[in-house]
């Protein structure tokens, strides 16, 4: 395959397949906000229990796990607009992100919505009928009671749905989208150097990917530092740097009463 | 007062409550005593509508509600009227012990944070946990995270707490700390309905015992009446299985 070997060449295309970094990091952050409200919608149903609803979010699930991503891009390019055109809807002129972020995003969602079920109905119900108990109603229960603690739970699923959708995004090339992958062809092609700049390519997504398990793991300490026994710090993991501790009530009171005296800390 | 009245509740085609009367005054300490499965929790949880009853009335203070009409609304104006303690405490994980009595104060009643934190921390410490105010429960021991539901239920100041079975699931050495709270907070003069099998606590602190089997109750009075003068042979039974008579030697 084309010119010899030559290190440089690495190097010299990290700048020029960093320029295409942007694009890549826009097709996962817009499928991961339409993924998750995708998947929500199609939580619902089967957490509620909806008769005909629970029937479809199992097809949809079933469809976007059960068949190649790769297939899932053709059919909504090539596919979606034939259909809606059949409708009278006319979408041939939409720019290719709109069909690759709709593609992943409907994928991302069918994922997620299992880890978002699950998630859920992680969180006990003696938790739900205290909160009735104590006077909620059922959206102040699930928001403040639910949701923080189904959060928690979910985020090593995440973080797994999240890296898979970042190389997923290699394919969007496949349409013509010059994102990371594609640009990394083309270098490859003008310049002959195919393999150094999937080298380089690799080790972009190996950084990327680096980064994003790092902050979700952070994340996910966060959200579940209720559950982490009193002596913190130290610890099997070692992070790179600290987040700010949450502050205390206490704090927040010995501040708002800043010169009444006495508040002990 | 409480007041509830032909209280029907039936699990599929099971009856499980078979119309129940109770009348609970202002400041009365009422414990229900009973084998399991005579329906002593599922009368406690229709108090707060954590259990749909079929048919039947339910008066606390001067809120009414009759149960063949209650919808949301009904059923959440009459659930601000009471509190709960739970058997498995069921304290809100992610949140503090300070935090989890503030929720109520903060989400119900509309309290300000500072205003709804003082009030926490009092109860708390009369709880006998004024120094693990920003534990997370987690981190405190069953009768520790008891104390904190019983803190929880207070801070809401209902016309009544409701006692699920509160040291069921405590270890033997740590049931004593949470019925002595329960005790201390009795001589205040709050309203409670208590479910348990603590047989010396019923005599100690209730006002009046209801004795129920079979979806029924069987019988009621004072402790020393149902206690000690038991009338039904059922409640006879009962109280002899639960404190055998000692029959050993050494």
């Amino acid at each position: 395959m084309g010119a010899p070997f030559d290190l440089s060449f690495i190097f010299r295309f990290f700048p020029k397949l960093l320029d295409t970094l942007g694009l890549t990091l826009l097709i996962v952050a817009g499928s991961l906000a339409a993924g998750i409200f995708a998947g929500f919608l199609v939580a619902l149903p089967r957490m509620y229990n909806v008769p005909v609803l629970k029937r479809f979010s199992q097809v949809y699930v079933s469809f976007f796990r059960g068949t190649p991503i790769l297939i899932q891009l053709f059919l909504f390019y090539y596919g979606l607009p034939e259909i809606l055109k059949l409708a009278g809807i006319d979408i041939s002129k939409a720019p290719v992100l709109f069909f690759v972020i709709i593609t992943y995003g409907l994928n991302t969602g069918a994922f997620l919505s299992e880890t978002i079920r699950a998630s859920v109905t992680a969180v006990n119900r003696g938790q739900i009928e205290a909160a009735y108990a104590v006077g909620m109603t059922g959206y102040q229960a699930f928001s403040r009671i639910v949701w923080p603690q189904a959060l928690a739970v979910a985020v090593p699923v995440f973080s797994n749905v999240v890296l898979a959708l970042l190389k997923d995004t290699s394919l969007a090339f496949t349409l013509g989208v010059m994102e990371l992958t594609g640009k990394a062809q083309t270098l490859g092609a003008l310049t002959q150097h195919f393999v150094e700049a999937y080298i380089s390519l690799a080790l972009i997504y190996l950084v990327i990917s680096l980064v994003l398990e790092r902050l979700l793991k952070l994340a996910e300490r966060r959200l579940l530092r209720h559950e982490q026994p009193v002596s913190t710090g130290g610890g099997r993991f070692r992070l790179w740097f600290r987040l700010p501790r949450a502050r205390s009530y206490r704090q927040l009171i010995a501040d708002a009463n800043a010169g009444k005296g006495g508040a002990e800390l | 007062m409480i007041k509830l009245k032909n209280i029907h509740k039936s699990f599929g085609r099971q009856q499980v409550l078979k119309g129940i009367d109770l009348t609970v005054q202002k400041g009365e300490v009422v414990v229900i005593l009973g084998p399991s499965g005579s329906g002593k929790t599922t009368l406690l949880r229709c108090v707060n509508y954590l259990e749909k009853p079929g048919d039947g009335e339910i008066l606390i203070g001067d809120y009414h509600l009759n149960c063949r009409h209650a919808g949301k609304k009904e059923i959440h104006a009459l659930r601000q009227k009471s509190a709960m303690v739970f058997q498995q405490y069921n304290l809100f994980r992610h949140k503090t012990a300070v935090e989890n009595v503030m929720e109520g104060l903060l989400v119900v009643k509309k309290l300000s944070k500072e205003e709804a934190y003082r009030r926490s921390a009092e109860l708390l410490e009369k709880v006998g946990l004024g120094s693990r105010l920003d534990a997370y429960p987690s981190q405190l021991s069953g009768g520790q995270q008891q104390r904190v539901g019983i803190a929880r239920a207070l801070a809401l100041e209902p016309e009544v707490i409701l006692f699920d079975e509160p040291t069921s699931a405590l270890d033997p050495e740590l049931v004593g700390e949470v019925l002595e709270v329960i005790r201390r907070i009795a001589a205040e003069g709050i309203t409670m309905i208590v479910v348990t099998h603590e047989i010396g606590f019923a005599r100690d602190v209730a006002n009046h015992i209801v004795f129920m089997d079979g979806g029924v109750i069987v019988e009621e009075g004072s402790p020393a009446e149902v206690l000690s003068r038991p009338k039904e042979e059922r409640t006879r039974q009962f109280l002899k299985r639960i404190t055998p008579e000692p029959n050993y030697s050494i």
